[in-house]
């Protein structure tokens, strides 16, 4: 039975993020979410679990807050969660992340097929973490997979690439980040969500795992970058289509 | 050693890179170099554009990904020790750009936006966008080489200078690697490059059907603008290519004018039109992000309001 590993962020919901008085960051009434692009990974396990019997294991590295995020992908078909969790953990770059994940995979996953990740986090973006766990693990990494299967000890992806699309085969177990048109991720209903509380999660602390690392991307700052916009509104009736055109007119953007 | 290397394989792509990579290594007081794929008339090029030095990789045989080159160009760092390297952006470029970083341990700065040398403190300060576009994020990179991805098109293609010299050599031929190429599949055409378009008319997917994109370009072609489209609509509907998605993980244009309709203006699709002059916005949902982020706003059906916009524009 192949085991798929599918790993995760809870992240800050970017939407409510406002800028401060002086171009600042306000996060003060910010929500938080499992990454866009995770939620393809997530699902992407469990379709691979439910076409081939996998087992579905979920891994997240984050703030004690990220529980509701374990919660949330074992609502969403996932059977098992592997919940790193450390106050600190809120500003790790790409490469303390991804050595994390190596430590705990390595160290308490006994065997694994695929490893799953989004294309990308949906707070850094960095889309670096899958290439450097799977560089870390001594594994095949397949970046930007649209389309996947699992065959006896192999599998086949469509990767996107600058020409087009290849299609690839690796040996088994290797590493997958998948583009978000691969799947459409399920909406847990109530059942599911009853049933994510009685599913197993390790936690595991600083403490379990080796020293940190330093970071080997630091940031000096972080500024709001949004822009101020005259947001004037217009009706649909024919004198508001003509002020709008109008308006297009005289800023000199239209013939 | 050091130096300021680029790695690409595209010619458009490559002087993009060796125009910024040029420049940084002037003021570092260094030497720039390209290693490229295979192309010797590309080379003599990337010469008279500004490389001191030129690394050809030899080709690859058939079934062999990208990624065979990697070990290779590992061992090329690590004797030659630059100072940083950059690649494009592009699907390719950030998969090796990733692979190459963990192999030799160092810090990558994605989708960086601007790189500058601090002489003072002899440092490369980059610049890069986080929270769907929400954020600037200033770095450093802490070990050697940092390395970078940029854009294309973030940085215009160097000039060339005539009777430059410069060093060419090949470098060993690839390993094999455990990833095959069993198919390759071109795109059917290339997108026109909307990046410089003046006007621009962005779908996103309040359009109900493909079929539905004629009103848009009836749209287009009343402002002589040029089609965008938000990720949804390229990526997961595929009605129009990849190239012509706007925002942080498509392109950035900075048209007079760009249109959206039925674009919800989430901050990762605002983010690629930030330098547009005005921005105007037709979207049924008065809440909709994209009014925030807009000059000019109608609230209303689409289907309503582009044929009303269409003859308008024609009076
Ligand atoms: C890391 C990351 C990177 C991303 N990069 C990009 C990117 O580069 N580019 C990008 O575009 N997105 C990107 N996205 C996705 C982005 O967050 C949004 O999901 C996407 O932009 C939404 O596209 P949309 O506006 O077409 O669709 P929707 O959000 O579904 O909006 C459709 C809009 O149409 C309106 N509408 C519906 N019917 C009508 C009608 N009849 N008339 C008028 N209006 C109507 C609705 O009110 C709604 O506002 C990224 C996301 C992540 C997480
Ligand atoms: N803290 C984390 N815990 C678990 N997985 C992560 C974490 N951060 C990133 N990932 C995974 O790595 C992918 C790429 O992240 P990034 O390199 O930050 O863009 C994400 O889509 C996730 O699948």
């Amino acid at each position: 039975m192949p085991t798929v590993i599918a790993c995760f962020k809870w992240v800050i919901d970017e939407a409510y993020i406002r800028r401060g008085p002086s171009g600042d960051l306000d996060f003060s009434s910010v929500d938080y979410k499992i990454g866009e692009y995770d939620r393809n990974a997530i699902e992407e396990a469990v379709r691979l679990k439910e076409a081939s019997g996998a087992k579905a294991i979920a891994v997240t590295v984050g703030m004690p807050e990220a529980a509701k995020g374990v919660k949330d992908a074992l609502s969403r078909g996932i059977d098992e969660a592997y919940f790193i969790a450390d106050s600190s953990f809120g500003n790790l770059d790409s490469s303390q992340t991804a050595l994390i994940l190596t430590e705990v995979i390595r160290s308490r996953i006994e065997h694994y097929d695929v490893i799953l990740c989004g294309e990308g986090s949906s707070d850094l973006y960095a889309q670096q973490v899958g290439p450097r766990l799977a560089e870390q693990l001594g594994i095949p990494c397949i970046s930007f997979v649209q389309k996947l299967s699992l065959a006896k000890d192999q599998l086949v992806a469509e990767r996107r690439v600058d020409e087009g699309i290849e299609v690839i085969t690796a040996p088994l177990p290797a590493l997958v980040t998948v583009l978000p048109d691969i799947n459409v991720p399920r909406i847990p209903g109530v059942k599911d969500t009853l049933m994510a509380g009685k599913k197993p999660t390790a936690k595991i602390i600083k403490d379990d795992l080796p020293p940190l690392s330093e970071p080997l991307v630091r940031t000096i700052s972080l500024t709001s970058s949004r822009m101020e916009r005259s947001c004037e509104r217009f009706g649909t009736d024919a004198a508001e289509i003509a002020r709008f055109v109008g308006s297009l007119r005289k800023k000199g953007v239209i013939g | 050693m050091s130096g300021v290397w680029i790695i690409s394989e595209k010619r458009r792509q490559s002087l993009e890179l060796l125009n910024i990579g040029r420049q940084l290594a002037d003021k570092m007081g260094t030497h720039a170099a390209a290693l490229l794929y295979h192309d010797r008339e590309h080379a003599e090029d990337c010469v008279s554009h500004g490389a001191d030095e030129v690394m050809l990789l030899p080709p690859l045989a058939g079934e062999e990904p990208a990624e065979s080159r990697i070990p290779a160009i590992a061992e090329e760092a690590k004797k030659g020790d630059p100072d940083l390297i950059l690649l494009s952006a592009t699907p390719r470029g950030k998969n090796m750009a990733a692979l190459l970083a963990a192999r030799l341990n160092v810090g990558l700065v994605s989708s960086c936006t601007q790189i500058d040398y601090d002489e003072g403190s002899k440092t490369l300060v980059m610049e890069r966008l986080a929270y769907g576009g929400a954020a600037v994020q200033k770095v450093v990179c802490s070990a050697r080489p940092a390395m970078a991805t940029i854009p294309p098109r973030t940085y215009e293609t160097a000039m060339p200078k005539s009777g430059r010299q410069g060093n060419i050599r090949e470098l060993p031929s690839p390993s094999s690697s455990a990833i095959k190429v069993i198919e390759r599949k071109v795109k059917a055409k290339e997108a026109k490059d909307i990046s410089e378009a003046r006007v621009v008319v962005c779908v996103g997917r309040g359009m109900e059907k493909e079929e539905d994109l004629t009103i848009a370009r009836q749209l287009a072609e009343a402002v002589s603008g040029s089609i965008g489209c938000t990720r949804p609509i390229a990526e997961e509907l595929h009605w129009l290519p990849e190239e012509l998605c706007i925002g942080l993980s498509g392109i950035q244009v900075k048209p007079d004018l760009y249109l959206g309709i039925g674009v919800s203006g989430q901050v990762q699709h605002v983010t690629g039109i930030r330098n547009a002059k005005v921005i105007a916005a037709v979207n049924k949902d008065e809440n909709a992000p994209i009014f925030k982020a807009s000059d000019f706003g109608i609230v209303g059906d689409l289907y309503d309001v582009v044929p009303k916009l269409i003859s308008e524009l024609k009076k």
